[in-house]
C-alpha cells in the first residue's frame, strides 16, 4: 500500500490531547489502523500529554480517596478483553470502524440516491456527523463545496477530484475554500467514511433539494 | 587492571526498587526518597511500579503510584474544567482502571505518565463529554504493522523523557499557549484559532512548531 494523503499533523494531535470530537477521532483512528507513519506522531504527541501530566500542579484527593480506593481493588478481576468481531474474508473495515458499523463492509445497510450513490450515517454524538458514501464505478456525489471542513478516508477502490487521487487509507481534508466534484474510479465501487462538521453546500440547486429529500 | 572494580555490585536505582517490593510500605517510602536523587531514576521506578502492579497485583506499589499519580490526574481534570467532585471522582476511577489495566503497560512503548495520561484523556471524554473515544486495535485482522518493529513503540527512556518535558516546558509562549489548549482546554485546533482571534494557518505552524520540538527531543528520525 503506498499511501499518499495523511491527515495534517495538527489533526492528530488534536486527537491525542482528546479534543478531537468523535466523528472525527472516528476517522483519524480508522486511518491510523492503516498507518504506521501517523501512529508514530500520536505516540510523540501523548508522550507530550505524559509530560504534561507529569509537570501538572498535583491537587489533593480527599482524606480518604486512598483507602477508599484500596477498597475497591480486587486481586483476580483482570480488564475482560473487548469481544474481537470475527472478520469474515477481506476485513476491509478495520477497528474502530467495524464496531460502529456492527460488521464489515459488506454488511452496511445502504440507502439508496440516485446516480449510482448509496449511503449508511454511522451512530456518533458529537458535532460532527460520519458518514459511510459507496459510489458505483464512475459516479460520484455533485459539485459541491463545504461551510465546514469535510475529512474523507477511502477505504476500498478509489476515486478522484481536483487535488488529486485516492485509494485505500488516504485521507483528504477539505475546508469551505474547496469546491470538488469527487468521481468513483472506473474499476470498481468506491466506498469511503466522510465527516463533515456543516452541511455540503451543492452547486446545482435541484441535487441540493434532491440531496435534502434523500437526507443526504 | 580495573578489572575487580566491575566485579563489585554497583549500587543501581532504577533496580532496587523491585527488592523491596512487598516488604511493606516503609521500604517503599525509603527507596521513594532516594529516588528524588535523579528524576530520570524516578521515571524508571514509576515505570517499574506499573509493571508490578500489572504483573503481580502489588498493593504497595499501587499505593505508590497513587500517591505520584493520583493528584496529578485530579490537576490535570480540574485544568480541564471538570468541577472539584467530579474531578476527584474520575481521578479515583482513572487509578481503578490503572489497577485494571496495568498488566497492558507496556514499558518498551511509553513511558508511565503517558500510559496514565491516555487512560485519564479517555475516561474523561467517555465521562464529562459521553462520547465514545474510537481507538485502533493492534490485534485486528485489518490492522496494517509497521514494517520496521520499532517504528509503532515510541521508545520513552526515562532521560528521554527528561529531554521532553524540558522541551514542553520551555515552548516559547506562543506554541505553549496553543498546546495548552489542545491539551487542558478541550479545543481542537479550528476552535482555538476562533478562540485567539488568529487565522487558522497561524495556529496550525505554532502547533506544528511545537510538535517538531518536541519530536526533536524524543530525538526521532524525522527531528
Amino acid at each position: 500500500m503506498s499511501m499518499q494523503h495523511h491527515p495534517a499533523e495538527e489533526l492528530l494531535l488534536d486527537y491525542a490531547a482528546g479534543a478531537s470530537d468523535e466523528a472525527t477521532s472516528l476517522i483519524l483512528a480508522t486511518h491510523l489502523a492503516l498507518c504506521p507513519q501517523c501512529r508514530r506522531t500520536v505516540g510523540q504527541a501523548e508522550a507530550a500529554g505524559g509530560a504534561l501530566l507529569a509537570t501538572a500542579k498535583p491537587e489533593a484527593l480527599s482524606s480518604g480517596a486512598l483507602e477508599s480506593v484500596l477498597a475497591r481493588l480486587s486481586d483476580t478481576v483482570t480488564e475482560p478483553a473487548a469481544p474481537k468481531l470475527t472478520a469474515i474474508g477481506k476485513a476491509e473495515a478495520p477497528e474502530p470502524l467495524r464496531s460502529y458499523i456492527g460488521g464489515d463492509l459488506d454488511s452496511v445497510k445502504w440507502r439508496r440516491i440516485a446516480g449510482g450513490i448509496s449511503y449508511a450515517d454511522l451512530p456518533v454524538r458529537g458535532k460532527s456527523k460520519a458518514r459511510l458514501i459507496r459510489s458505483e464505478p464512475g459516479a460520484g456525489v455533485g459539485v459541491h463545496s463545504h461551510k465546514g471542513n469535510e475529512l474523507t478516508l477511502c477505504l476500498t477502490g478509489g476515486y478522484t477530484d481536483v487535488t488529486g487521487t485516492y485509494a485505500r487509507g488516504d485521507i483528504q481534508t477539505t475546508d469551505p475554500t474547496v469546491e470538488h466534484r469527487p468521481l468513483a474510479d472506473p474499476e470498481g465501487p468506491c466506498i469511503t467514511l466522510g465527516v463533515t462538521d456543516a452541511p455540503l453546500v451543492f452547486r446545482s440547486r435541484v441535487i441540493g433539494l434532491l440531496a435534502k429529500v434523500f437526507g443526504f | 587492571m580495573m578489572v575487580h572494580a566491575s566485579t563489585a555490585p554497583l549500587p543501581n536505582l532504577s533496580l532496587s526498587w523491585p527488592r523491596f517490593a512487598g516488604r511493606g510500605v516503609r521500604h517503599l517510602a525509603l527507596s521513594k526518597v532516594r529516588l528524588m536523587d535523579s528524576r530520570a531514576d524516578e521515571k524508571t521506578e514509576l515505570n517499574d511500579m506499573l509493571v508490578a502492579v500489572g504483573c503481580r497485583r502489588d498493593r504497595a506499589a499501587f499505593k505508590a503510584l497513587f500517591e505520584h499519580f493520583a493528584p496529578r490526574v485530579k490537576g490535570y481534570l480540574l485544568r480541564l474544567g471538570t468541577t472539584g467532585g467530579a474531578a476527584e471522582d474520575l481521578a479515583q476511577e482513572a487509578m481503578l482502571m490503572i489497577w485494571r489495566k496495568a498488566a497492558m503497560f507496556d514499558p518498551g512503548k511509553a513511558s508511565a505518565s503517558t500510559w496514565i495520561f491516555t487512560i485519564a484523556r479517555n475516561l474523561r471524554i467517555d465521562a464529562i463529554r459521553r462520547e465514545r473515544r474510537p481507538t485502533f486495535d493492534p490485534n485486528d485482522p485489518a490492522f496494517v504493522p509497521d514494517a520496521e518493529p520499532q517504528a509503532d513503540a515510541q521508545m520513552v527512556r526515562a532521560e528521554q523523557e527528561d529531554k521532553l518535558i524540558a522541551a514542553v516546558r520551555t515552548l516559547p509562549p506562543d506554541q505553549a499557549k496553543v498546546i495548552e489548549m489542545s491539551f487542558f482546554a478541550d479545543t481542537p485546533h479550528t476552535a482555538i484559532a476562533e478562540a485567539l482571534g488568529l487565522p487558522l494557518g497561524t495556529v496550525k505552524s505554532r502547533l506544528r512548531l511545537a510538535m517538531a520540538r518536541i519530536r526533536a527531543s524524543l530525538g526521532s528520525e524525522e527531528e
